[in-house]
C-alpha cells in the first residue's frame, strides 16, 4: 500500500494541471499581472517563474509546501491571491486525507471481515471434521454393542443347553445306579449256579442249601427292574431328542400339548423340592411352529415357575393349562411363588434384565422367549403380583382352514 | 518512527478514547494554551451531532538547534463504537498515544473496552503496545459524578503509564498531559533520532519547545 492518509501532502498532488489551468486563469484576471506557482524544489508547475519575481509562499499546516510567484502585481493582491490559493489547497488536503482515510477504514474493516471469515472457516471444518469422525465412532460403538449381544445371547444358550445337561445327567443317573447294583446282584447269583453245578452229586439237598429258589425269584425281579430302568433312561433320552434340534429352523405341524409335555417330563426331576408340577391340558388343533424353540421356552417358563415358589421358601404348584377357541391357542404357565413388583414387571422384557445374582443367568429368558412367541405371531402377557404369584400367559393364532 | 525529510521530523501523536471522552476538546485548548514557533489550524474533517467521524489534526513545530524542524501532527481518533476500522487507520504510524477516559463512573466499562481496542488495535497495525510512549488522562474531573482521583490512583496503581487527571473544557490539565506525552515520546525516540547528540535538543528542550511560550 503507498503511503497513508497522514502523509505529508505534496502541492502537485492537490493541484493537478487541469485544477491549477482554471484556478490560475482566474487569478491571473484578478491579479491583473503575471504569475507562476512553483513547488517546494523551486520547480514551475504553471507559468513561467522568473528570477525577478516577488513571492509569496504557500503554506498547508506549518511550513512552505510551494511559491506563488508573480510580476507586475501589487503586493497586497499577490497576497490575496497566494491566500486563496492556500485555501484552495487546504479544502483539496482535506479531501484528500478522507477520502485516503476512507480507504484504508474500508480496507482495515474488509480485512477484519477476512479474518473473521477465515475464523469461521476454519472452525467449521472441524466441526465438519468431528462430526465425521463421532459418527465413525458411533458405528464402531453399535457395531461392538451387538457383537456383545449376541455373544451374552450365546453364552445363555449355552448356560440353558448346560442346566439341562445337568438336569439330564441327574435323572439318567439314578436308573443307572440301580441298573449297576441289580446286576452286580444278579451277577452273584449266577457264582451261586456255578456252585450248583459242583455239587450236582447232592442233589436236591444242594438246591435248598444254596437257596436258589429265592435267587430264581429275586434274579427275575432285579432284570424286570433293569429292563424298566432302560425304558426310563430311553424316554430321557427321546425327551431330550426334542431339544436337540434348537438350531435347525425347521418348521413342522405339531401339537403345542406335545411340546408341554416334554418340557414338563424333563423339568420334573429337576423342579426344587416342595415344587409340585401340575399339566391340565385340553385337546389343541395342530400349529405350524418351530418345535424345538418351543419346547425350550416352555422350559425355561416352567424352570421360573419352580424357581419363584423355591424363592418365596414354600410348597407351591406350577400350573401348566392349556385351551384353544377358533382364534386363538392359549397357554399359561402359573406358579403360587414370590410374584414380581410393578417396576420389575415393567422390565422383565428387557434383555438382560434378571433379578437373580450374577452368574445366575444373562436375564435373556423372558425376553428370547417373547422374541420367539413374536416369531410364531402370538403375543406373550404376564401377570403378577408381589407375594401372590405369576402367570405368564402365551397366545398363538389357530390358522385359518 | 517519527516520519523524517529532509530538514524535518514529523511525529504523529493520537488522542485515542471512547466516545465523548473529550478528545476533540483536548485539541481546541492544547491550540489555545500552547505558544510554539509555529502552530497551525486545527483541521477538523466531518462531525455528526458535535462527533468526530473521522479525525481532528492540530500541527505544531519548532526549530532544533541544528535547524531540523521538529513537528508534531496531533490526531484524535472517532470514539464510537462503529467506527473501529477508521480508528485502526488513524492509530498506524502514531509515535505517542494520549489515551482520554471519561471520569464518569458510568462510563467505567466504555473506558475498560476502548483502552482494551487500543490495546489489540496497536497489534493489528503493528506497534509494540508494550514501548508505545502512552499517558492516560481522566477527563472531565469537574462533573459530580465523577470517580474521585484517590479512588482512579489507587486501581491503576499497579500500572506503568503516567495518570493526569483534567478537566478538558476548562483547559485544565490538558497541557499537562500533553507535556508527559513530550517526554516519553522523546525518551522513546532520541536515541534513534539523535535528537541530543546531533540537534542539540535535550528532553527539557524537547518540551520547551512543543509547548512555547518560555
Amino acid at each position: 500500500m503507498e503511503a497513508g492518509f497522514d502523509r505529508e501532502w505534496r502541492i502537485d498532488e492537490l493541484l493537478d494541471a487541469a485544477t491549477l489551468g482554471r484556478t490560475m486563469d482566474a487569478l491571473t484576471a484578478l491579479a491583473g499581472g503575471e504569475l507562476a506557482v512553483l513547488g517546494a524544489d523551486g520547480g514551475a508547475l504553471w507559468g513561467r517563474a522568473g528570477e525577478d519575481m516577488a513571492r509569496r509562499p504557500l503554506v498547508l499546516e506549518l511550513e512552505p509546501v510551494g511559491q506563488l510567484a508573480g510580476r507586475g502585481v501589487a503586493a497586497e493582491r499577490l497576497a490575496g491571491a497566494a491566500a486563496l490559493l492556500q485555501q484552495l489547497m487546504r479544502v483539496q488536503v482535506r479531501y484528500k486525507m478522507a477520502s485516503s482515510l476512507h480507504l484504508e477504514a474500508v480496507a482495515e474493516d474488509y480485512e477484519s471481515l477476512r479474518r473473521e471469515h477465515l475464523k469461521l472457516q476454519e472452525s467449521e471444518a472441524r466441526y465438519k471434521q468431528l462430526s465425521a469422525q463421532l459418527e465413525v465412532r458411533v458405528k464402531a460403538q453399535v457395531a461392538l454393542l451387538e457383537e456383545r449381544q449376541q455373544m451374552l445371547y450365546e453364552a445363555e444358550k449355552l448356560a440353558s443347553v448346560g442346566q439341562l445337561a445337568a438336569g439330564v445327567a441327574h435323572e439318567v443317573n439314578n436308573p443307572l445306579g440301580f441298573l449297576r447294583s441289580n446286576l452286580s446282584t444278579f451277577r452273584h447269583y449266577l457264582t451261586q449256579f456255578a456252585e450248583l453245578k459242583k455239587r450236582l452229586a447232592e442233589g436236591d439237598a444242594a438246591w435248598q442249601a444254596l437257596d436258589l429258589d429265592f435267587v430264581l425269584t429275586d434274579g427275575e425281579e432285579l432284570l424286570d427292574e433293569c429292563i424298566k430302568g432302560g425304558d426310563r433312561i430311553a424316554r430321557i433320552i427321546g425327551e431330550l431328542k426334542s431339544f436337540s434340534h434348537v438350531d435347525h429352523s425347521t418348521e413342522e405341524y405339531y401339537d403345542l400339548n406335545e411340546c408341554l409335555r416334554h418340557a414338563a417330563n424333563v423339568i420334573d426331576g429337576q423342579l426344587p423340592a416342595g415344587v409340585e408340577l401340575r399339566l391340565e391340558l385340553l385337546p389343541l388343533p395342530g400349529l405350524v411352529c418351530l418345535p424345538g424353540h418351543l419346547n425350550q421356552v416352555f422350559l425355561n417358563l416352567m424352570r421360573n415357575a419352580g424357581q419363584a415358589i423355591a424363592d418365596a421358601r414354600r410348597p407351591g404348584v406350577v400350573r401348566v393349562s392349556s385351551e384353544a377357541d377358533d382364534d386363538w391357542i392359549t397357554i399359561r404357565i402359573h406358579d403360587d411363588g414370590v410374584g414380581m413388583t410393578p417396576e420389575q414387571r415393567s422390565k422383565a422384557f428387557e434383555p438382560f434384565y434378571t433379578t437373580r445374582p450374577v452368574g445366575s443367568g444373562a436375564g435373556l429368558g423372558l425376553s428370547s422367549a417373547r422374541n420367539i412367541v413374536l416369531a410364531h405371531s402370538g403375543r406373550i402377557e404376564l401377570d403378577s403380583r408381589p407375594d401372590a404369584g405369576t402367570t405368564v400367559s402365551l397366545f398363538f393364532p389357530v390358522p385359518r382352514k | 518512527m517519527p516520519d523524517s525529510e529532509a530538514g524535518r521530523l514529523s511525529f504523529k501523536l493520537v488522542y485515542y478514547g471512547p466516545a465523548q471522552s473529550g478528545k476533540t476538546t483536548n485539541l481546541l485548548r492544547l491550540h489555545d494554551q500552547l505558544a510554539p514557533e509555529m502552530i497551525g489550524e486545527i483541521m477538523t474533517l466531518e462531525t455528526q451531532d458535535d462527533r468526530t467521524l473521522f479525525f481532528d489534526l492540530l500541527p505544531l513545530g519548532f526549530r532544533a538547534p541544528s535547524g531540523l524542524l521538529i513537528k508534531f501532527r496531533l490526531f484524535t481518533v472517532p470514539g464510537q463504537v462503529a467506527h473501529d476500522g477508521t480508528r485502526k487507520a488513524v492509530l498506524s504510524r502514531a509515535d505517542g498515544v494520549v489515551f482520554v477516559a471519561d471520569s464518569a463512573r458510568t462510563q467505567e466499562t466504555n473506558n475498560a473496552e476502548s483502552f482494551q481496542t487500543l490495546a489489540a488495535n496497536c497489534s493489528r497495525v503493528g506497534l509494540d503496545f508494550e514501548h508505545l510512549p502512552l499517558v492516560v488522562q481522566f477527563n472531565k474531573q469537574d462533573l459530580p459524578d465523577a470517580v474521585p482521583e484517590q479512588e482512579i490512583r489507587d486501581r491503576w496503581s499497579a500500572a506503568p503509564w503516567p495518570l493526569h487527571f483534567a478537566s478538558a473544557l476548562h483547559g485544565v490539565g490538558v497541557r499537562e498531559t500533553f507535556a508527559d506525552l513530550l517526554r516519553a515520546t522523546w525518551r522513546c525516540h532520541a536515541e534513534s533520532c539523535e535528537l541530543a547528540s546531533k540537534h542539540g535538543l535535550d528532553e527539557a528542550g524537547f518540551v520547551a519547545g512543543a509547548l512555547g511560550g518560555g
